[in-house]
């Protein structure tokens, strides 16, 4: 098989293996791991389209998961809505935050969506604590139901992973549509050269708000899926830390990317329930390294950043190339 | 009325903390065209190594010292380490080498200088000045005195010293500095030690009063660039008066409507300053710049 037909098969291959996982795997707390697993490779894979493909970080994206979660569990519970249309609520109003911070941050040059995703992350922590009436400050909010589709209900861990992984599937096609058509070029072109894209008639406003609203959109539905999937919110899950964890997901994934992201997601997601997977683990090592996990990251971002900026993605392209060659 | 001229009192102290951490912000920026994710947390450092250093028995002006210069000395191998490997001076790449790296900087003072709030003792003892039927503590005139004399101090380095002219070279052309023998990069390390010191400077006066801990950077790091972009970005003057006007708006904010508002503000600043005059209050018309 030559590597043509490798890799079109693989993203096939991957569905399958993670399609067939709950058949293999039936311990209901591992099946646990890898939808949490799924949900953060949601929440990159909007992020990795921002950064790979816009050039812009967000600080912010645990807000944008909180706010979905929150909204979900508010639609659910005291409104008694239909999950479904919960679920489409959650994303809609994570996509709306998205977009009134885009609009003003993304028409300057420099970085300042990020420092503004910074703030609108640390108020919206605040606010989940502030705002009692609707989330029920620091003691959180619970009696979530399980995701339904109409008389169907999601409740067994394998089809809630299956609920959650087929939505990562459904956004990973869409990333792939839109980065590998009209929008994906214009996105490249604003990486490499902003000016460069201008003077080609790339709208890269329009660009950089719609890929940023795009990213909330995920992480919006990732925290409806969370809400769901859990039963049970806290504000202490939508952090600053929650969001640089997802950005060295996505960094360590690597740029122009979405497979890099997804395997950084998955892996890193993997690292913090060591104790889980292997079972031989003495407890205190995995306390150790729970206790360091934002030190790896912070350092993560820094030594991907600095020596490889290309992330996993760029090691494996540079090997293909590299096998190109001989 | 004593009312009022007591929240304006609060507003210019807390003003005056924002200004050194916005004045960090344009120092770098300048330098680099970047922003430094990390000014928050050389804020930090320099609290909680003051209150440490001074746990160890140190005098209080020694530890003072120390941690700033401590502090600075973070700053530049934190350029050295993380910033000068990016060859091609990407202004996103060096955005994300000092988010990981302020975070990294964090997680370090947590494991070495403890989960704990901490707070240090007045630099004077003794009760508050009362003039006027208002209150003023005596720590906010140290506040006042060290960040006017930090304010002088870096104009007349910038205006009259051979390193501060190499600094501005620098920040308006970077070939053309290197062209007339200015070492660009070392004037790159010295922007981050500086900006560092600033900011130490900002958490060593602060911490008699607010407690401090390790957690405090990214927050003070996003009301100090609020500041400095309510000025204009790259503008010292500007930092300055964005720091005291962003001090004010809080304090008024929290004394006449609800406290609970106070930490919102610098965001909505930040968000309607960016929305309707990005160039900042004291910025000039062009946009050439943002």
């Amino acid at each position: 098989m030559d590597t043509r037909t490798l890799r079109a098969l693989a993203p096939l291959l991957t569905a399958a293996v993670v399609a067939v996982l709950p058949l293999l795997v039936t311990d209901p707390f591992l099946l646990r791991v890898f939808t949490f697993a799924g949900i953060n490779a949601l929440v990159v894979t909007g992020l990795a389209l921002l950064f790979s493909y816009a050039g812009q970080v967000s600080l912010g994206h645990a807000a944008f998961v909180g706010l979905g979660a929150y909204a979900c569990a508010f639609c659910t519970v005291r409104l008694e809505w239909p999950w479904l249309l919960a679920f489409a609520a959650s994303g809609a109003l994570a996509a709306l935050g998205g977009l009134v911070l885009a609009l003003p941050s993304l028409r300057l040059k420099g970085h300042y969506l990020a420092m503004a995703t910074l703030g609108f992350g640390l108020l919206m922590s605040l606010a989940f604590v502030e705002a009692e009436p609707v989330t029920g400050g620091v003691d959180g909010f619970g009696g979530i139901p399980f995701p339904a589709v109409g008389p169907l209900q999601i409740r067994t861990a394998a089809s809630l992973y299956w609920l959650v992984w087929a939505m990562v599937g459904i956004a990973l096609v869409a990333a792939f549509n839109v980065t590998s058509m009209r929008p994906g070029r214009a996105m490249r072109a604003l990486h490499g050269s902003e000016l460069g894209a201008q003077a080609c008639g790339v709208d890269i406003v329009g660009v950089k708000v719609r890929t940023f609203v795009m990213s909330a959109l995920l992480a919006g539905l990732a925290g409806a899926l969370y809400a769901s999937v859990v039963g049970f919110v806290s504000p202490s899950v939508f952090t600053l830390t929650a969001s640089i964890t997802f950005l060295a997901m996505t960094v360590v994934g690597g740029t122009s990317s979405l497979a890099g992201p997804l395997a950084a997601a998955v892996l890193l997601t993997l690292v913090q329930y060591l104790d889980a997977l292997i079972p031989g683990i003495p407890s205190e090592t995995a306390q150790t390294l729970q206790s360091y996990q934002e030190d790896i990251y912070g350092l993560a971002i820094v030594l991907v950043v600095a020596f490889a900026p290309g992330g996993l993605a760029g090691v494996w392209r540079r090997r293909r190339m590299g096998g190109d060659a001989s | 009325m004593s009312e009022l001229l007591q929240f304006l009192i609060a507003g210019l102290k807390n003003g005056s903390i924002y200004a050194l951490v916005a004045l960090g912000f344009t120092i770098v920026y300048a330098a680099t065209g970047a922003i430094n994710f990390a000014q928050g947390e050389f804020f930090m450092l320099g609290g909680m190594l003051c209150v440490s250093f001074s746990g160890l028995g140190l005098p209080l002006p020694v530890a003072a010292v120390a941690a700033i210069a401590a502090t600075a000395a973070i700053g530049g191998a934190f350029e050295l380490l993380a910033v000068r490997p990016i060859s091609d001076g990407d202004p996103l790449r060096i955005i994300m080498v000092t988010i990981g790296g302020a975070v990294v900087l964090r997680q370090l003072a947590l494991h070495l200088l403890g989960p704990d709030e901490r707070a240090l003792e007045p630099f004077t003892q003794g009760a508050s000045i009362k003039a006027l039927g208002i209150a003023v503590e005596r720590q906010t005139v140290w506040i006042w005195a060290l960040t006017a004399v930090a304010v002088v101090a870096l104009a007349l380095i910038y205006r009259k010293t051979m390193f501060g002219r190499a600094m501005r070279a620098t920040s308006i052309r970077r070939d053309a500095a290197r062209l007339v023998g200015i070492n660009a990069s070392a004037m790159v390390t010295a922007s981050f030690a500086l900006a560092a010191a600033l900011g130490a400077l900002g958490g060593v006066a602060v911490a008699p009063l607010t407690q401090t801990a390790f957690s405090v950077g990214a927050g003070i790091g996003v009301k100090g660039f609020a500041a400095a972009i309510l000025g204009g970005l790259g503008n010292p003057v500007a930092a300055v008066a964005g720091g005291l006007m962003l001090g004010l708006l809080e304090s008024l904010a929290a004394g006449y409507l609800d406290p609970v508002y106070k930490d919102a503000v610098a965001l909505l600043v930040l968000l309607v300053v960016l929305f309707a005059r990005p160039q900042g209050l004291l910025g000039g018309s062009g946009r050439a710049n943002v």
